[in-house]
């Protein structure tokens, strides 16, 4: 039969017809619009039960409770503990975003050997086998060479558990080179020690003060620990005043009640210019100065020579008129603001600029301590008080056998404790000690929960003296910018897998232990720092072998908290509820039992910065913000997703100055130009901001990043980079708040 | 015609009081609702126009020159309109009933599936609460571990936009309902922006209940709301005690500033 | 004459052609294509509803519980049945072949969901049951009092269950657990509030 055309059209009108009279073409239009909606590449998330996992956040000092909502095994969401002592419920950007790291592709998920140059990338991926016998060997060498002492430690923390199983495998090893990271802890606990002769670290009572004077803390830029500031400054609306000095008008500052510009750097200057103010008004604290307080009055020595009291050293040298020169600050301004807080009944000063992520000269931090003696408001409701060390970790002395006794002759690398003034830990010297080889060689470092080659300023110095140590060991659970720098990475649980003990949150008065409990189970092949510490020591046997008698990491730490393991299970935080800071009476370890304002008198002046004023016209100083973490993470995706394109446009990165200073160098808003420090130079953009003292460029830190993954490397530049060191001559911490700089038309 | 549901009495009224005195422009409310909802996000973030964000923080400054130069922070999440006609702007226009209002508890939805990408609503939106899904979401290696599943991820071309975490409503609501009662507490159903305020900056609840903390607070002298004078009749309150913010929310021109005050 | 004639025949055949093209289209559209649209897929393992029924306490919400959080736990999960059979109660093949392959290895069971409805749905089952007091069977049919597992047919373009457009292609229901579509919610959600529609946010996610 044949089909003509149509008959042919004919069979598709039939078919048509019969098609009409089927559910297909319905069916099949309602499917497909269902399958439109359903792309496979869009993920479904699965459901499942849902519970909640309590722990600490370890991101940063701060110690927020966090409970992790979970779908069985997957954490899904941080969320702070309603009703715990730091945070109450809230919880900071950064410690939001900790799952983007937890799963996020920045983790090192094994440990990894150098096959490269160093940083450049290139790894071996090995077992934990080959890598603990890689660093038993190359340590138990060193070791047998005679230089145990060439071997130092940097850790984010010298509190808890871990810093101190790093420092005593160190000190059974045969070194003393356990360094913290630097940080404004540095210097209160200096400035504790030598005006109050306590070992201690600050607590501040800021929900009782009425007001806070603040040197430039970023109360609510995440400055002590970040919740609790932030809480704080809440809590202080309508009941008490903050009045912020700094030459930005920082988040902080525009909370504040007052904000007052000052040139950068001049803050001690300033503090004592309030000081003077306040002896001349006769409005100090008569009961603390007179009791409790030494040098203040000048007096006469055993020799019979006339003795300069902070009294009289002040009133000759911080008259308002010269103090304002060098501050910027008006004399009017001064009186006003001395008065005010020394009239305050709960006042409190504060010191450690932004986020206090850098020391301060020991000048600066006892000058402006020095305020709140004068108006007495040290150990009292509202004040400043220094908190005791935590005091759970009672384990015997690591035994020691002869290497390690030799090593411990040794000086430390750093020169640090080696006067009263000078600081405990100087990571900055370390830099120049292994780059010059003096006083020794640094052989090998480990490297805990810190990034020195992001953070520390000076970058390229870092770098140079990490090339001369020969073997570089990171426990970095992130690949972050030391981690790529190192020879051998041991990645430790990542902090939602962990068990650790976090010490008194900074900032926080009273003392307290949290624990963090592991959220989920490892997720890669990494291990507990403790347990590589406690394996190396067993495999190089000896004394090492017992100093660390534990079968693994989980144990000693049980172990260490007795008691309070199963109370800091159930409860998370333990805090010293009946502590109360010790009266004034007894408050004082100095050699003369009170607070030595002397102390303050009989040291230099403030740090000046690096580079002179004739080829650099400008100030460039760093400035923080929350949504650029900048310690040994950086910004997870949503985090830096946050920053505004007035700091960071596409990799361009914004430097903020004043529009008189725009105008003075011919520069316009959003335009290119070259920013040009004694340490380097880099094309910038501009943002014209009314909030900055002219001629000062403010720079955030927490850009430039070359680690981590493409949502964060590359972006922006790395103010540190642009920031050499410089020594505090007294403390030896490296004090730099800035550097001189130009900045020209591109 | 969707204005015929518009009559119902017994319904909440679910809004925002936001201190912005309190507010430090930390930026964790931002990130507490990326995290809640499964919202996206790529290489470059820097182009504010194409990044998508429910809870936005806006920077504002008084203009002043240096010393007198002041700045204030503004979240925004969506307002939730409820204007004369019942609902909102959005709602009006969207030719695809992808987005309406429910009377039961003021919330503005918006249904992925059903949107076909027209962007009326945000053309129609005062206050750049809608975002549009210019490319499909992708997360990094390991990163869909993460993903919520009681919100939906969007795919490419859809509009989306902040829900005051309405899934949080509903899973309070079905926590009630198993414990066998109708009535969902006021500490029950907080969004996810307002639980991670550090500052403690918002107050969520219902506006009409002399019960919830934002009845009291909206009545403050001092609160305003954005762009007011469109009458939208948007659910979230601000508060603050700089006057020049409220001048610039309600978006007042110099002159008139100059003749009012 | 002639031309009408042979008019005649072409029509007659056109006729025929009509037919037969009519004809392969209803067969292709109800039976060839409900056949190539589903795939087939056999449950794991062969569940006997009634059985369990009748030996637990409460009924569906003995396995089919709420928790504690107002979620409902929907397809029981390998620890719970383990409750009862951590080794083989009976005799049966198909428990047997359960214990082996999945308790004793510590597998869940990958149970496939006739009513699973797609990401975009937020269903509550305690609004369902808790406040409107629904029965399970008005929309899960009298699954309860099944001996055997019947064969999961999959969508092949949307991935759904058979059973979400209904058993009929035609998608014509008798009962009110034939069909589970947005339309099947609607017109008893329509019924309920006399009329009015509710939010899209209330089904909607």
């Amino acid at each position: 039969m044949k089909i003509d055309r149509r008959g042919f059209l004919s069979l598709g009108v039939g078919a048509a017809a019969g098609i009409v009279v089927t559910p297909l073409p319905w069916k099949l239009t309602d499917d497909l619009s269902i399958w439109t909606q359903n792309w496979p590449w869009t993920p479904v998330p699965a459901d499942g039960e849902k519970a909640y996992a309590k722990s600490v956040c370890s991101l940063c000092p701060g110690g927020c409770g966090i409970s992790v909502r979970k779908v069985e095994d997957r954490a899904i969401k941080i969320e702070g503990i309603e009703g715990h002592p730091v945070n109450d419920g809230g919880i900071c950007i950064l410690g939001l975003s900790g799952l983007q790291t937890l799963y996020g592709p920045t983790r090192v998920k094994q440990p990894l050997m150098r096959s490269g140059n160093r940083g450049e990338g290139r790894w071996q991926k090995v077992d934990w086998d080959t890598a603990l016998a890689e660093i038993t060997k190359r340590l138990a060498e060193i070791r047998k060479a005679g230089q145990a002492h060439t071997v130092a430690c940097v850790a984010g923390s010298d509190q808890g558990t871990v810093p101190q199983l790093l420092k005593r495998f160190l000190a059974a090893y045969g070194s003393s080179n356990f360094i913290r990271t630097p940080s404004i802890r540095d210097s209160y606990e200096l400035a504790f020690k030598t005006m109050q002769g306590s070992e201690a670290s600050a607590g501040f009572d800021l929900f009782n003060s009425d007001f806070v004077l603040s040197f430039g803390s970023g109360v609510i830029e995440g400055w002590g620990s970040p919740v609790y500031m932030f809480r704080a400054n809440s809590e202080l609306r309508g009941k008490g005043k903050i009045v912020q000095i700094e030459p930005r008008l920082s988040n902080t500052a525009a909370k504040s009640d007052k904000w007052v510009p000052i040139n950068p750097g001049t803050e001690a200057v300033l503090a004592l210019g309030l000081a003077h103010e306040i002896i001349k008004e006769s409005l100090y604290n008569k009961e603390f100065v007179e009791k409790y307080a030494a040098g203040f009055e000048s007096w006469e020595d055993a020799k019979g020579q006339k003795q300069k009291g902070f009294k009289d050293w002040v009133l000759e040298n911080y008259w308002p008129a010269s103090v304002a020169n060098i501050t910027g600050v008006k004399p009017a301004v001064i009186h006003e603001l001395a008065v005010s807080f020394a009239k305050a009944s709960k006042p409190v000063a504060l010191c450690g600029r932004g986020q206090g992520n850098t020391p301060v000269s020991l000048f600066e931090s006892m000058a402006i301590h020095a305020l709140n003696a004068l108006v007495g408001n040290i150990n009292q409701k509202g004040g400043i008080s220094a908190v005791p060390f935590a005091d759970y970790i009672n384990w015997p002395k690591a035994p020691a056998d002869a290497v390690a006794e030799a090593g411990l002759q040794q000086p430390r690398i750093d020169g640090a404790q080696s006067d009263p003034f000078a600081s405990r830990y100087l990571l900055n010297r370390v830099v120049n000690a292994a780059e010059s080889g003096k006083p020794y060689a640094l052989q090998a470092l480990l490297v805990w929960e810190a990034d020195p080659i992001y953070t520390l300023s000076g970058s390229a110095a870092v770098k140079a003296a990490f090339d001369k140590i020969p073997f570089v060991v990171s426990f970095s659970s992130h690949m972050n910018e030391t981690a790529q720098y190192a020879d051998l990475i041991l990645p430790d649980h990542f902090y939602l897998e962990r068990y650790q003990d976090i010490p008194t949150p900074l900032g926080m008065a009273v003392p307290s232990i949290s624990l963090s409990r592991p959220v989920v189970k490892p997720q890669f092949d990494t291990k507990y720092t403790g347990d590589v510490l406690i394996q190396v020591a067993k495999g190089i046997g000896g004394n090492l072998a017992e100093a660390m008698p534990w079968k693994d990491y989980e144990q000693c730490l049980k172990e260490t908290l007795g008691d309070h393991w199963d109370k800091l299970n159930a409860k998370g935080m333990l805090i010293a509820e009946q502590y109360q800071p010790p009266a004034w009476d007894k408050a004082f370890k100095t050699a003369s039992g009170k607070f030595e304002f002397c102390a303050l008198t009989a040291i230099g002046e403030t740090v000046s910065i690096e580079g002179d004023k004739e080829s650099y016209p400008l100030t460039l100083i760093p400035y923080d913000s929350m949504r650029l973490a900048n310690g040994f993470i950086g910004d997870p995706p949503f985090v830096i997703k946050t920053v505004s394109d007035r700091i960071l446009k596409k990799k361009d990165i914004f430097v903020e100055i004043n529009p008189e200073t725009a105008k003075q160098y011919g520069l316009a808003d959003g335009k290119s130009a070259v920013l040009e420090t004694p340490r380097g130079s880099a094309r910038v953009r501009v943002n014209v901001f009314e909030g900055i003292v002219p001629g000062v460029i403010a720079m955030p830190r927490g850009l430039g990043h070359k680690a981590y993954d493409k949502f964060l490397a590359g972006k922006g530049l790395n103010v540190n980079e642009f920031i050499g060191s410089v020594e505090d001559p007294v403390s030896g911490l490296d004090a730099a708040w800035g550097i001189r700089a130009k900045l020209t038309i591109a | 015609m969707k204005n015929e549901q518009g009559h119902h009495k017994t319904g909440k009224k679910y809004g925002m009081v936001i201190d912005l005195d309190k507010c430090t422009g930390c930026g964790a409310c931002m990130v507490a609702c990326m995290a809640e909802n499964n919202v996206p996000f790529k290489e470059d973030e820097t182009n504010k126009l194409d990044n998508i964000m429910w809870m936005r923080v806006y920077r504002m400054s008084n203009g002043k020159p240096f010393p007198d130069a002041d700045i204030c922070y503004i979240p925004r999440p969506c307002m939730h309109c409820e204007a004369k006609h019942g609902h909102s702007p959005c709602v009006s226009v969207c030719p695809a009933t992808a987005t309406d209002y429910s009377h039961e508890t003021g919330i503005v939805s918006q249904i992925y599936t059903r949107c076909f990408g027209c962007r009326y609503c945000m053309a129609a939106c005062p206050y750049h609460a809608r975002y549009f899904n210019w490319w499909d979401p992708v997360w990094p290696e390991g990163m869909k571990n993460y993903l919520s599943p009681d919100v939906s991820p969007r795919m490419r071309g859809v509009v989306e936009k902040c829900s005051f975490c309405f899934h949080r409503y509903q899973l309070a609501k079905d926590k009630a309902l198993t414990a066998g009662h109708r009535e969902i507490e006021e500490s029950a159903y907080q969004t996810a922006c307002t639980q991670a305020c550090p500052a403690g900056a918002i107050t969520f609840g219902d506006l009409d209940n002399p019960k919830h903390a934002v009845y009291k607070l909206k009545h403050d002298p001092r609160a305003f709301r954005l762009l007011e004078r469109l009458g939208t009749n948007p659910k979230v309150y601000y508060v603050t005690d700089r006057e020049w913010v409220r001048w610039m929310a309600d978006n007042y021109q110099d002159q008139e500033q100059k003749a009012k005050g | 004459m002639d031309g009408k004639g042979q008019e005649s025949g072409p029509r007659g055949i056109l006729v025929l052609y009509f037919f037969i093209g009519f004809t392969i289209s209803v067969i292709i559209g109800w039976i060839i294509f409900p056949k190539l649209l589903y795939s087939q897929k056999k449950q794991p393992i062969d569940f006997n509803h009634a059985l369990h029924v009748e030996s637990v306490a409460e009924g569906c919400e003995s396995c089919h519980f709420f928790r504690e959080d107002g979620s409902f736990s929907g397809i029981p999960k390998l620890a719970q049945c383990i409750e009862c059979h951590e080794s083989a109660m009976g005799e049966n093949p198909e428990e047997a072949k359960f214990v082996e392959e999945y308790v004793a290895k510590g597998i869940e069971v990958p149970w496939l969901s006739y009513s699973r409805q797609p990401d975009c749905v937020f269903f509550s089952h305690a609004a369902h049951i808790k406040m409107a007091e629904l029965e399970c069977k008005i929309c899960h049919g009298p699954i309860g009092e099944s001996e055997h597992s019947r064969i999961y047919e999959e969508n092949r373009l949307t991935g759904y269950s058979r059973d979400i457009w209904g058993k009929n292609i035609a998608g014509i229901k008798q009962n009110s657990w034939d069909r589970m579509k947005m339309d099947d919610c609607a017109e008893c959600h329509a019924d309920m509030g006399g009329g009015r529609k509710d939010a899209c946010f209330v089904c909607h996610k």
